[in-house]
């Protein structure tokens, strides 16, 4: 496989801030970045979809969602390691993704979102109605009493350790979608993007490839829920309503959907800046305003997003 | 000059005098000496939370005027309190971080007033593992009540629903209630769950009606409260639900078919106003601490300190209250402590545990804390109705009882409380 200067710049950016991260901010920041880096994860499956087959999904924290409802189950329910129970929440939303996909395969555009939010809709009333477990008993595992102990992976109990568990994770996730972008599912979905007939004439299962796209988009959205859900021991269906979906769809965009630099500037965006303003006693809603703009600025003047304009802005040796 | 001379010692004494007179006007808190406070402060955390659905700040603001008012009256063992306040916008992940803020980077050695919905459920594993308290002021849920970490001086929303099934029962002779609440396992079916329970542990029926979080249909669940067969309707919900409740069984205008009652959230100054002439005399309501306009000391005193500490639009209401009562045996405890000792959490902890017996007339009981691993200390309450443009008082302190009560009191006997 051919190294991209991007690819090596993604690694060091990773390592660096496994490294030092955890060292040089306090508790606080210290799980603002770890949940920084779980929606990382669930922006570049946004950006797998919308960049490489022009799908908007709208649905992805719902999709978190579901991924920590996994974990929790797992974790409470059996005792299993962490990374059984990480594993265990991929594999289900990869296939609650799959099967969310029948039936927006035949969608496109307007009509694929409406689909994607309408199930983010139905995954919100769910999870505010059953909740996530605790350690209860049942099917839905939820008691109404303080939860049963969380159990972190092995090597990663402190949030420092965690916060890195979270960086290796993430940045595992974004190379798996490398992987596919330079094999034969990414040259589909290049085809796919352009045109569908065309793609289908040239014996592409059309099918079998969106499904695929989704399966994956869902596998990292399960896998981020799941590491959030090891940040803070327990989740509330607060932090997965529909609007959120469409707000990281948002910020995805203008990160820059297609590439890891996006990715994370979305989460930045939507965990870092509201976490400051609140840091500055200042409305942390006000980060929405702010938001609206760059969506504006990235939809007329920055189609690759503020990643595409810090890349244009380089040296191009540096590209 | 002379006339001149004299009419400048007139000003100057007039200032003086208004200037002392207006000095003694602001309340005195805690047991300084006077002046303000000096020194290194005293680090003490509080998290409330202010978002969709409510704003739960009032107990932190009112713990705020208070330890303002400590400041300026000497202080602790002569030093300030520094209260830092975290808002968890009813979202765990923001309550994780405002903890992890205030308790491992900023060192508090204890948190006081924290009202929330959320801030609780997630925080209590972490309070348990750094070996803190909280003196928490406004818990709603379960996992509040059953930390070994926080105790509070509210009642929440079981105690305070059992206390109004107890008033029904004794006072209006209720023989079947349904308890409408909300659908959240800590929340809803906990308090109702504990109604029910009450009423069974008498030979009498209850049921519950739990109404979706995210979309409450109050029609759907007043009709279904209807066919239960109840004749009493508990409304164990936020206020603003409560009402949409209390409106619909309006327009069906059935107040004289059943007894009405209703857990704190109802006892507000405004609700009244809101309720209109139809609910007069009709709605019964249980108060978690002291009517608002009670005589006792604290009660008086609570107003005089929201008076000159607070802003006037704080709301001063039961959360405030209590957030008053927390902050106030926050620091008698202090007071009593070795002032050496005052900056060492395990030893702030271990006084806030060895509580015992703190009286106060805004809490029917003891207040206490203990090495437990559940805390209610206050579960004594006063019962009120809607009269007029406000309330009057129906049933004095009493206590409550039922099974989920039995093990507090068993606590309460260890204690030497009984």
């Amino acid at each position: 496989m051919a190294y991209s200067t991007s690819g090596i710049a993604g690694l060091a950016f990773a390592a660096l801030t496994a490294v030092f991260l955890p060292v040089l901010v306090g508790s606080q920041w210290v799980l603002i970045f770890t949940s920084t880096a779980c929606f990382a994860l669930a922006a570049a499956g946004i950006g797998l979809m919308y960049a490489r087959l022009n799908m908007v999904s709208l649905t992805q924290v719902g999709l978190m969602g579901v991924g920590g409802w996994v974990t929790l189950r797992m974790n409470h329910g059996l005792g299993l390691p962490f990374e059984f129970n990480l594993l265990a929440a991929g594999v289900v939303t990869a296939a609650f993704g799959m099967l969310l996909a029948l039936p927006a395969l035949r969608m496109r555009g307007l009509y694929l979102a409406l689909i994607t939010l309408m199930s983010a809709g139905g995954i919100e009333i769910v999870l505010s109605t059953f909740r996530f477990p605790n350690g209860g008993e049942g099917f839905w595992g939820v008691m109404p009493s303080v939860a049963a102990p969380f159990r972190r992976p092995v090597l990663a109990i402190e949030d420092g350790a965690y916060l890195r568990y979270a960086i290796v994770v993430s940045t595992l996730g974004m190379l798996l979608i490398e992987l596919h972008r330079r094999g034969a599912p990414g040259r589909a979905w290049a085809m796919i993007r352009r045109s569908e007939a065309a793609a289908m004439a040239s014996g592409v299962n059309v099918t079998l490839y969106k499904a695929w796209a989704f399966a994956l988009s869902g596998l990292l959205a399960g896998l981020a829920g799941g590491l959030l859900a090891g940040s803070i021991g327990l989740l509330d269906a607060a932090t997965f309503r529909a609007p959120e979906s469409i707000m990281l769809f948002a910020l995805a965009v203008v990160g820059g959907a297609g590439s890891w630099p996006g990715a994370v500037i979305a989460a930045i965006l939507y965990r870092v800046l509201p976490a400051l303003f609140n840091d500055w006693g200042l409305n942390p809603d006000l980060a929405l305003v702010i938001f609206g703009a760059a969506l504006l600025h990235a939809i007329m003047t920055a189609p690759e997003g503020i990643a595409g304009q810090i890349r244009a802005a380089l040296p191009r040796w540096a590209k | 000059m002379k006339r001149l001379l004299v009419l400048g010692l007139a000003v100057l004494g007039a200032a003086t005098l208004s200037g002392t007179a207006a000095a003694q006007d602001k309340p005195r808190c805690g047991a300084g000496n006077g002046t303000a406070a000096t020194g290194a402060p005293i680090k003490v955390g509080g998290i409330f939370g202010n978002a969709a659905p409510g704003d739960f700040s009032s107990a932190t603001d009112a713990a705020k005027a208070f330890f303002d008012c400590v400041n300026a009256s000497g202080g602790i063992h002569g030093r300030p309190v520094q209260y830092m306040i975290e808002n968890d916008q009813w979202n765990p992940e923001l309550a994780g971080q405002a903890a992890s803020k205030l308790v491992r980077d900023e060192g508090v050695v204890a948190m006081v007033g924290n009202a929330s919905f959320v801030e609780m459920s997630v925080n209590a594993p972490l309070y348990a593992r750094e070996n803190i308290m909280a003196m928490a002021s406004g818990c709603a849920v379960s996992e509040c009540f059953e930390s070994s970490s926080i105790v509070s001086t509210n009642q929440g929303p079981l105690a305070s629903s059992v206390g109004a099934a107890i008033y029904a029962v004794e006072e209006l002779g209720a023989k079947n209630i349904s308890c409408i609440g909300l659908a959240i396992p800590s929340v809803g079916n906990w308090s109702c769950g504990a109604v029910e329970e009450y009423m069974a542990s008498k030979g009498l029926a209850g049921s519950s009606v739990l109404l979706n979080p995210a979309a409450p249909d109050v029609n759907s669940g007043l009709l279904e409260a209807i066919a239960s067969g109840a004749d009493t309707m508990l409304v164990n919900l936020p206020a603003g639900l409560a009402i949409a409740v209390l409106g619909s069984a309006k327009e069906q205008d059935i107040r004289d078919t059943y007894k009405w009652i209703s857990s704190t959230p109802l006892y507000d100054r405004s609700v009244p106003g809101a309720l209109g002439e139809y609910w007069d005399g009709a709605m019964f309501v249980n108060a978690e601490l002291t009517p608002f306009d009670g005589t006792g000391p604290d009660n008086v005193h609570w107003l005089s300190v929201m008076d000159a500490y607070a802003k006037a639009e704080d709301p001063r209401d039961t959360f405030s209250q209590a957030g008053y009562l927390s902050a106030k045996f926050f620091t008698q405890m202090l007071e009593a402590m070795d002032p050496g000792d005052i900056d060492v959490r395990a030893k702030v902890t271990a006084a806030i545990k060895a509580i015992a017996g703190y009286r106060s007339d805004l809490i029917c009981g003891p207040y206490y804390v203990g090495e437990v691993d559940r805390h209610m200390p206050n579960h004594a309450g006063t019962m009120v109705k809607v009269s007029g443009a406000g309330f009057e008082v129906v049933r004095e302190c009493y206590e409550y009882e039922g099974p989920y009560f039995a093990p507090l009191i068993e606590a309460e006997k260890k204690f030497g409380l009984r």
